[in-house]
């Protein structure tokens, strides 16, 4: 025959070269160019998809790519990658992480000459390892149809008439670890007392019917009305009330806590330019206009962007009260992370 | 059929990428677990230590084998009578229960746990249904329970237990039984002394396929489980990403796949020795 046969060799080449490929990242063979951002679960990743996705694809032609995840687990994957490409080109991280972020070596410092929206944003939240986006507050989110009388205070968590229908999420989410320091802050410790924080805990324990190991599990156990009281984001209640989810935010009487989120280019990312034109988007006037608007009421850190809606009756009316809310000193509670999630364990472990 | 030994070659392929996706990370992760401290600079078996010196550790490993031991058990009890079904029953009717046996396999595994949720929950259709029937007036916790947990990797896991088991069944020449019942058997002690132990390779693979999946499953555990119940991948996962102490989070990777690997051994080892009686 003259069509020529394939030999042995030229098969187990070829099979070998199949397999090979199908190990390689799927991007390296993208037509356009792919950014890989990663974002939180929840509001971040419907905000991030719905709005900055299009946004950031008619600036500059090219499309996103997300990557779920908690900022704890994205240091965790960049610390892994150190030294080659990291699996992702722009990093979401809370307050805490990037003192981890920055001291690890994982994150590029922001180019702010490339970044003309920058300038617009308050002083407060331009950082040299990239721009704050937003600030999260957490205060009590609780079913309406199930709480006729709104909770006053997280002392309300304690009260037996909620057993087993609180909920709390562990302590790898921010969400976890600021609420330990505001309970730990309001009972009368500090950040290097958290005593308080555990005894109060074990007070609330019997009334605590679920405790999320993932956060973004946590949006499920409201939706099936698992958990009807416990401490939770602003902007996750109102994602969910836009929903349908039968859920209302209160601020306690001990005030709110809050923290910055910031965007990041991580060090050796494979599209650095893609990277600051998507962060660079983020921080646009009209994009955080946008973002403010519901189901998502995302905090503005851009000056041009007037607080509106949910964000003026419940957190703060304006910059002056933004700059109010309280937050924490990460710098002394990071380091004790390791120790605090360890205690936490032993002392939720059924 | 001639036999040649010159066929080993084709496991090269396999090998090589069991070396390179195995066994190499493995060298490192023992590598890493022997290190005191999180910056990795000094030798030591400090981790392991820490994680034998805590009744803490202990606790997790043994609630874990045992959840794992427990869910391979109910797995077991469902699933042999399905098996045995499926192997009397005509081809057509055969593939039918095959077929819905390997359904929960068809659906992602995040999905299959989010639907669970929905059906464990307080609010769940399990519960409501409890209610509606009078059995209930209370809502019984369900999620977040190890009950919960080891019905839900009972029903994941299902096929893996299933599929071996038949197709050991099927190979049962029939005639056996007849043999055994002509001479005087019973039902019961037929299949005791007869299609058990002929079965037992099949059994042992189910139970070490099954066993080995609910002890290392981490979706599962942690979303029906929640932060409460703290199982093996849990513990290992917030050691290494929560409080980012890699050398203590490998030192416990390695004790764990070493504990799952003596259990796997001792089934292999009560397997061999069934099917010596059973051919004996």
């Amino acid at each position: 025959m003259a069509s020529r046969e394939v030999n042995r060799r030229e098969f187990l080449a070829a099979a070998a070269g199949a397999g090979l490929a199908a190990l390689l990242p799927m991007r390296a063979f993208a037509q356009s160019k792919t950014l890989v951002a990663a974002t939180f679960p929840g509001t971040w990743s419907e905000a991030h998809r719905n709005l900055l996705a299009p946004y950031f694809k008619k600036r500059t032609g090219a499309s996103v790519t997300q990557s779920i995840q908690l900022a704890t687990d994205q240091l965790a994957k960049l610390a892994a990658a150190k030294g080659g490409r990291p699996p992702f080109d722009v990093a979401i991280l809370d307050e805490p992480q990037v003192f981890d972020g920055a001291n690890q070596g994982l994150l590029e410092e922001y180019p702010v000459a490339k970044s003309p929206n920058y300038k617009d944003l308050f002083p407060a939240y331009q950082d040299k390892w990239g721009p704050k986006i937003s600030l999260q507050v957490i205060g009590i989110g609780y079913n309406p149809n199930k709480i006729k009388t709104p909770p006053k205070s997280y002392d309300d968590l304690l009260n037996p008439a909620y057993k087993g229908r609180v909920g709390l999420t562990a302590l790898n989410s921010q969400l976890g670890m600021a609420f330990l320091a505001e309970l730990n802050r309001i009972k009368g410790g500090n950040e290097s007392n958290f005593d308080p924080a555990f005894a109060a805990l074990r007070a609330m324990l019997p009334n605590v019917g679920s405790v999320a190991a993932n956060l973004g599990s946590y949006a499920t156990l409201w939706q099936q009305e698992q958990v009807d009281i416990a401490p939770y984001n602003f902007n996750f209640v109102q994602t969910l009330k836009a929903k349908g989810v039968p859920v209302e935010f209160v601020v306690p009487e001990t005030g709110l806590v809050g923290w910055t989120t910031s965007l990041h280019i991580t060090k050796n990312a494979v599209e650095p330019d893609l990277a600051v034109a998507y962060i660079d988007s983020h921080l646009a006037a009209d994009m955080q206009s946008e973002m403010e608007k519901p189901p998502y009421d995302i905090i503005p850190t851009n000056s041009k962007v007037p607080l509106a809606g949910a964000i003026t009756h419940t957190v703060a009316r304006t910059p002056a009260d933004l700059a109010k809310i309280r937050g924490f000193d990460w710098t002394k509670i990071n380091p004790q992370r390791t120790a605090l999630i360890e205690r936490f364990n032993r002392d939720i472990k059924l | 059929m001639k036999r040649t030994h010159d066929e080993w070659p084709l496991a090269l392929p396999l090998a090589a990428l069991f070396v390179v996706c195995f066994f190499a990370p493995f060298v490192v992760l023992v590598a890493m677990s022997l290190h005191a401290d999180a910056q990795m600079q000094t030798w030591s078996i400090a981790q392991y230590v820490k994680f034998f010196g805590d009744a803490f550790n202990l606790g997790i490993l043994a609630s874990t084998v045992w959840l794992a031991v427990k869910a391979t058990l109910v797995c077991l009890l469902f699933g042999y009578p399905i098996a045995w079904v499926a192997s009397r029953a005509p081809a057509r009717w055969q593939s039918v229960l095959v077929f819905i046996v390997v359904l929960p396999i068809l659906t992602s595994v995040v999905v299959r746990t989010f639907a669970w949720i929905v059906i464990l929950g307080r609010e769940g259709i399990l519960n409501d249904t409890l209610r509606l029937l009078r059995i209930v007036d209370q809502p019984v916790p369900l999620l977040f329970t190890e009950t919960g947990v080891i019905a839900v990797l009972a029903q994941v896991q299902m096929p893996l237990m299933v599929l071996p088991l038949l197709a050991t069944l099927t190979r049962i020449d029939p005639n056996l039984a007849d043999a055994s019942s002509a001479l005087g058997a019973g039902a019961w002690r037929t299949f005791l002394r007869v299609t058990l132990p002929l079965s037992a390779p099949g059994l042992v693979a189910g139970c070490i396929l099954v066993f080995s999946a609910c002890a290392t499953a981490f979706v599962t555990q942690t979303l029906i489980g929640g932060a409460r119940l703290i199982y093996m991948p849990l513990h290992i996962y917030q050691q290494a990403v929560g409080a980012n102490n890699w050398p203590f989070a490998a030192a416990i990777s390695v004790v764990f796949t070493l504990a799952v690997m003596v259990v796997i051994y001792a089934l292999n080892r009560a397997g061999r020795t069934s099917k010596a009686y059973a051919h004996g």
